[in-house]
């Protein structure tokens, strides 16, 4: 090995132990340990540590990682084992000076966290897992070894005879599902999809009652964001207009909800479910008129428009001048839940049913529409509004449809989420709302249904569930953010265009010429 | 004579101080194929453009089997039963063959969003045809089995003849061709050709073709019209517009006919003397 070779695996070691120490500033590495801990089965009471081996278990996985990755980056078995022994020891001597740094900084009793406010002394000792002057040592083991162990692993899991696994594992277990469902009666058979429905809806009946207040308020969270990504995605994913803005609809919703079903500020008491209407109006309204004037802008010109529109009602919304009408930044409370036949409707779980409801409406009307002669359209018009033009589409028509459908379906989530807060101010349609709700539908995967369910469950339904991670959010956004680039481009559930040709049972009637194309002689 | 299918009278298209169209008149009439050919920046497509309705000529009429077509908004001229296809084509490249031509059917059809939702009875007899309809197409231009591809997979030539398939969908009676053989090789030429001639023949489909292959133009045009700096110069039959001094001037510069004529001297007494 010559000096150039040495030098590029120690850089690769470096990268790694310059990750480690980015993540110990940022106290990534408690909160991670913490979720182990957690996994294991051990809680952790908020705001303490975790115990010891579980920051061990977390470095002998980060290295585990490290070896594993570098190692994949030669062929030659004997260079891989040279090579990410290079790295280790690079990245464990990185580190570990870190940690005597660290440790000096410890013991000469500095307060780091003037500087770095989530990096106390604590932690930092943590980090040197409580073995004070001999902690960097320590780290520099735990790299050294795990990292080779990385490296061997991968070299044994990639032969030629392991590498098989995961296929056979794949044929195996599809097998075995093929000969399950083989020896299912017919019935069952035939009627699998209704069944699976039936099965799913049982579940959705039964688990609100079951799982406390805590999951039902996350669900309906996610429920929420779900709603709004499939309005959104009307927008964004089959008309292909990109509105930043779309946080002002749900406030349309929101706020019609909360103006007309709270005592204060206007004492209008309409009931939930004509609120609910007036606010699904009051959307389409603020879209039309939105869109009327936007409809001949495009790409940035039309994103930077929406992003003013959304901070403008906002901001409105906030202004001494409507807080007569508004309620100003103080919000409105007390809003009303609903009554279905003049019963109350709203406990926990009984708002998690309508939220659900809503929901498998979105999805119906969505699905419906996707596939008809108005979904092509809007295809049509997002791939190439030109000559969707020239085929006979009426581009701003069709446009300004999508535009009030989303909307209509923000308004509709507005409702809910203002009356089952019963609570709404103008910090609940913030610019991030409206960010949250793109990032899940591009996260997910434009177009798809499941993959917007997935994306609102991991973008909004995680942070409720690691609480642990809240501070950590935006970090762990961007790392998805980047693994998304690289492993999953299209989404995490991309959409497939329908496969038509074979299904469609050719016409009966006789010859290859189109339709009544003599018609006109 | 047959009925005149397009008439344009006296259009001009003007970009600031460029004047791309010049009192061009052009009567083209029913069934037949009608080529503008002319020089690189003549003019053809912008006079494209002014029958489709993307642009608004400054002066003139077009005539549409006699109804003022100019200025109308492009979709409305479309469903009236004027299909284009593009220089450089234009599919909806990610979705697929049949849903490309789905979109052509668009204007045939009357559903709308709520009947979606619903499925009312004239949404379900719709999406019916709007799908038997667009198989026929597929396998009428010759794509069977490319229907469920995505339109950007599919081989330059396929695209091309998609295109067509897309701009069939609503029945036209005009047909727009700008360049349909650009770019392919001799055989998929001659197919395109063949195709092309069976669209008017079978369909009685009025085609109006910008070219530069001019085999194809010399082959298949019932009548030429040459376009250059944006005024017409020439038109008539094949051998017309071949033997017309202004248009070998136009192609070959000044003094091009001249040249023109001594090279085919000489072309002929290389053949005698073989």
């Amino acid at each position: 090995m010559n000096r150039q070779e040495f030098q590029k695996f120690s850089q690769h070691g470096l990268v790694f132990a310059i990750i480690m120490i980015f993540l110990v500033l940022v106290d990534f590495q408690t909160m991670f340990a913490t979720v182990i801990s957690k996994i294991l089965g051990t809680n952790v009471l908020r705001g303490g540590l975790p115990e010891v081996q579980y920051m061990v278990i977390f470095l002998v996985l980060y290295s585990l990682w490290m070896g594993w990755f570098i190692s994949r980056k030669e062929e030659n078995k004997s260079r891989r084992i040279i090579m990410t022994l290079v790295a280790s020891l690079t990245a464990g001597v990185v580190v570990g000076l870190f940690g005597l740094i660290l440790n000096s900084l410890i013991q000469s009793g500095t307060d780091v966290r003037r500087y770095l406010a989530a990096l106390s002394p604590e932690s930092m000792k943590l980090f040197l897992l409580n073995l004070d002057g001999l902690g960097p040592l320590a780290l520099l083991g735990v790299f050294t070894v795990s990292g080779l162990l990385g490296g061997v692993l991968s070299i044994i899991l990639q032969s030629p005879s392991v590498g098989k696994w995961p296929k056979t594992i794949k044929t195996g277990i599809s097998s075995t599902w093929q000969k399950f469902t083989g020896s299912l009666p017919p019935f069952i058979r035939k009627n699998a999809k209704y069944l699976a429905y039936l099965v799913l809806g049982i579940v959705i009946i039964v688990l609100p009652t079951r799982w406390g207040s805590y999951n039902n308020f996350v669900t309906g969270l996610v429920g929420l964001y779900i709603i709004l990504g499939i309005g959104l995605n009307i927008i964004v994913g089959l008309s292909g207009q990109l509105v930043l803005g779309f946080a002002a609809f749900f406030a349309m919703g929101a706020y019609s909800m909360a103006l007309l079903n709270a005592p204060l500020p206007h004492g209008l008491m309409w009931g939930f479910w004509p609120a609910l209407l007036v606010g699904v109006l009051m959307a389409v309204v603020a879209a039309i008129l939105l869109g009327l004037p936007m409809m001949r802008l495009r790409g940035d010109y039309l994103a930077i428009v929406t992003l003013g529109f959304g901070e403008i009602i906002r901001i409105l919304l906030k202004s001494d001048l409507l807080s007569d009408f508004s309620g100003g930044p103080r919000g409105i409370q007390d809003i009303k839940g609903p009554t279905i036949f003049g019963l109350p409707f709203n406990n926990d779980v009984q708002f998690t049913y309508l939220i659900i409801a809503g929901v498998i409406l979105a999805i119906f009307v969505y699905n419906r529409l996707e596939n008809s002669r108005t979904g092509r359209a809007w295809l049509a018009i997002k791939e190439d509004a030109i000559a969707a033009r020239a085929t006979g589409i009426n581009v701003q028509r069709n446009k300004l449809l999508a535009l009030c459908i989303g909307a209509a379906f923000a308004g509709l989530a507005g409702a809910f989420f203002a009356a089952r807060n019963q609570f709404t101010g103008p910090n609940d349609h913030t610019l991030m709302v409206s960010i949250n709700i793109l990032s899940i539908v591009i996260v997910g995967g434009m177009n798809s249904i499941p993959g917007i369910i997935l994306g609102a469950f991991t973008l909004k339904g995680l942070p409720e569930i690691l609480r642990e991670m809240e501070n950590y959010r935006l970090l762990v956004f961007g790392g998805l953010l980047v693994f998304m680039m690289i492993a999953r481009p299209e989404g995490l559930w991309p959409a497939k265009r329908p496969q038509l040709e074979k299904k469609i049972k050719p016409d009966t009637r006789d010859g290859d010429t189109p339709g009544k194309g003599d018609k006109n002689e | 004579m047959n009925e005149i299918a397009i008439k344009v009278d006296q259009v001009s298209k003007i970009f600031g101080g460029l004047t791309a169209v010049n009192q061009v008149n052009l009567e083209i009439p029913q069934k037949t194929i009608y080529s503008i050919i002319g020089p690189n920046g003549a003019g053809k497509t912008t006079l494209f453009n002014c029958i489709s309705g993307f642009y608004v000529p400054e002066k003139g009429k077009i005539l549409y089997f006699g109804q003022e077509i100019q200025g109308l908004s492009t979709d409305l001229i479309a469903s009236v039963g004027i299909s284009r296809t593009y220089q450089n084509i234009r599919l909806f490249s990610n979705l697929t063959a049949l849903e490309n031509i789905m979109i052509g059917l668009h204007p045939k059809f009357r559903s709308n969003w709520v009947d979606a939702i619903v499925h009312s009875p004239r949404y379900l007899r719709e999406d019916k045809e709007t799908k038997q309809e667009a198989i026929r197409l597929l396998n009428f231009v010759g794509l069977a089995g490319y229907g469920d591809y995505l339109a950007f997979n599919l081989p330059y030539g396929v695209q091309r003849r998609l295109e067509i398939g897309r701009a069939l969908a609503n029945q036209p009676r005009i047909l727009l061709l700008d360049e349909p053989t650009a770019g392919m090789n001799m055989q998929e030429t001659q197919s395109t050709t063949e195709f092309i001639k069976k669209l008017r023949d079978d369909l009685g489909i009025t085609i109006i073709l910008i070219e530069h292959d001019m085999q194809v133009v010399m082959g298949i045009s019932d009548r030429i019209s040459v376009l250059d700096y944006g005024t017409k110069i020439a038109e008539g039959n094949a051998a017309e517009v071949q033997s017309n001094p202004k248009v070998i001037e136009a192609y070959l510069g000044p003094g091009g006919a001249a040249l023109a004529e001594k090279f085919q001297k000489q072309r002929r007494s290389n053949v005698k003397s073989h």
